[in-house]
């Protein structure tokens, strides 16, 4: 039995055993209580450009062409919250996405026991958002944002949703608005696509904090977060064939190539202005990488929005540069063995590169309560050799562009 | 000359003004907290904060409970109309952010303003709102809302 399942199975006996003890006591002041409440998505989704598979983010091994797809952002989501009494309440969530093995299998997203002894201090164990972005441990929920879904210049290239781990909040009244400091740490488990192969996170720790500020209609927050991987990415049999060379320099490259105990950092700024009818949000992020195998990146967005009668008009433009990185074998294009291994490590370095920019139009329509209806237009604009962000592109044919014209209903109920 | 008519309609007009000043509006919202809550006085920022769920905690250190007017009634949209300029789709919107990051709860739903006085009377970190005309001695006004 892995570790999570292990910690989960622990967490879950933990809320029935407290759950019958705490519930029976709680009953003096405030009933305990249980609420079930959902979410979901129908999207559909046209790429036009079919040379490269247009994604929600990297989780998903395949995505939208030329034709239109339910796939990338279709998902359901279910969550029941369990409040013992004032101080604590148990959380679970699973949510249904196209994922990583081409499914929609559901997913455990939340499974936590979240404590808060007073407003200032809230405590949280078992399996937790991550928010090292703003906003980022809401991004299935697509009634809660204005957008189809999160802008994937900056958001796509995160595949990290949840980790299983522990993180304390401490909130503070400051000049007439709220002060929050967050720390947490968890090992990420989730798995992502990589040219047709599966890489485990599994084991991977990720750390994070954050300080944020809200006053009236503002709020900013700074963020840090790094992620320790565990299992290096599956390129077998890259490495083994350049050690087979016997050549010193070619073994230091597949040495490189190594991906297991690199350290990923991911810094952001992000500035949210949401008064009555205008909202607008701006986040900056800069993200290092050690492994010669993840380039580092500058990437962001800007939306805004505002509400005219039912319906909420938008404009968004996002962006993600990265700077290339080299590796040299040592090899001399002496032979075609030689060629072909400094092709495959060149594919490799280059294999996360981006450097494209988009500009969002759209339209938000709340039909009714709990219901909206979206239409965006997603121009997306980059160099033939931008593909971190996509999927199956074709090298060679792939430019880099598309447009991207999406429907979406959202609900929650 | 003026004549007494137009005399007799300006003075009519001014005492109205005058009174609809003194007056402001005709459905007035305050917030209301426990007479026991330590809490003479609730700022508009404090309300925001409980109400949205930044910061539940009354000034005299207890924790907050906030509870919502139904969404039948004119008070509920009226609350967050003035308190934050927004609707009760973007309020809903708002709390499903909330909800499914598994971070806080949205107010207690009353199905009445008796419920709501009554809540605010049996908790002593109760915070509600009510119309004006509706107050009475279970409860202690802590907030006009313009």
């Amino acid at each position: 039995m892995t570790v999570t399942a292990r910690l989960l199975l622990g967490l879950i006996g933990f809320f029935f055993l407290t759950g019958v003890s705490l519930a029976a006591s709680a009953q003096a002041w405030l009933p305990a209580s249980l609420s079930i409440q959902g979410f979901g998505t129908l999207g559909l989704a046209r790429s036009s450009n079919p040379t490269a598979d247009f994604v929600r983010d990297l989780s998903q091994p395949n995505g939208a062409t030329d034709s239109f797809s339910a796939r990338i952002d279709s998902l359901f989501g279910l969550q029941a919250n369990y409040a013992f009494n004032e101080q604590f309440e148990a959380v679970v969530q699973g949510v249904s996405h196209y994922r990583y093995d081409a499914s929609f299998s559901p997913e455990l997203t939340w499974a936590f026991l979240k404590y808060s002894p007073n407003s200032n201090l809230s405590l949280r164990a078992g399996r937790i958002g991550t928010e090292f972005y703003l906003m980022a441990d809401s991004r299935m929920v697509g009634y809660a944002a204005l957008t189809v879904r999160p802008l994937g210049d900056f958001f796509g290239t995160l595949p990290f949703h949840y980790v299983d781990g522990a993180d304390a909040r401490v909130s503070l009244p400051f000049v007439g608005g709220v002060l929050r400091g967050d720390v947490y740490s968890g090992m990420a488990s989730e798995k992502l696509p990589l040219q047709d192969r599966l890489w485990d996170l599994e084991h991977s720790r990720l750390t994070g904090t954050s300080l944020e500020y809200q006053k009236g209609p503002w709020l900013a927050r700074l963020s840090y977060a790094h992620i320790d991987f565990h299992y290096n990415l599956p390129l077998t049999p890259l490495p083994e064939l350049l050690r087979a060379t016997g050549v010193p320099s070619a073994a230091a490259a597949a040495d490189a190539l190594s991906v297991a105990n690199t350290r990923g950092a991911f810094r952001s700024l992000g500035v949210v202005y949401d008064d009555g009818h205008l909202q607008m949000q701006f986040a900056v992020a800069r993200t290092t990488r050690d492994s010669v195998l993840f380039e580092d990146d500058h990437s962001g967005y800007a939306i805004a929005g505002y509400r005219v009668g039912q319906v909420t008009p938008f404009i968004g433009y996002s962006w993600i540069f990265s700077t290339p990185k080299s590796l040299n074998t040592g090899l001399p294009n002496t032979n075609s063995t030689f060629i072909a291994l400094n092709q495959l490590v060149a594919f490799n370095v280059a294999n996360s590169h981006s450097d494209q920019h988009t500009t969002i139009l759209g339209a938000r329509w709340d039909v009714m309560r709990n219901v909206d209806l979206k239409l965006q237009y997603d121009m997306q604009r980059g160099t033939p050799t931008s593909i971190f962000p996509a999927r199956r592109e074709q090298i060679g044919t792939w430019s880099g562009s598309t447009n991207v014209l999406s429907l979406a209903l959202d609900f929650i109920f | 000359m003026k004549s007494p008519a137009l005399h007799h309609l300006l003075l009519t007009l001014l005492t109205t003004a005058g009174l609809l000043m003194a007056l402001p509006a005709a459905a007035e919202l305050v917030v209301v907290v426990n007479p026991k809550s330590g809490v003479e006085h609730l700022s508009r920022d404090e309300v925001i904060n409980i109400f949205l769920g930044r910061y539940r905690q009354l000034p005299s250190g207890i924790s907050a409970q906030p509870v919502d007017m139904p969404a039948s009634q004119p008070e509920k949209s009226l609350m967050y109309r003035l308190l934050v300029g927004k609707d009760l789709d973007q309020i809903a919107s708002y709390w499903s952010r909330l909800v499914f990051s598994g971070r806080t709860s949205p107010p207690v739903q009353a199905a009445s303003t008796e419920e709501v006085l009554r809540f605010v009377a049996a908790n002593r970190g109760a915070v509600g709102y009510v119309d004006h005309s509706r107050v009475d001695n279970r409860v202690r006004v802590a907030l006009e809302i313009q």
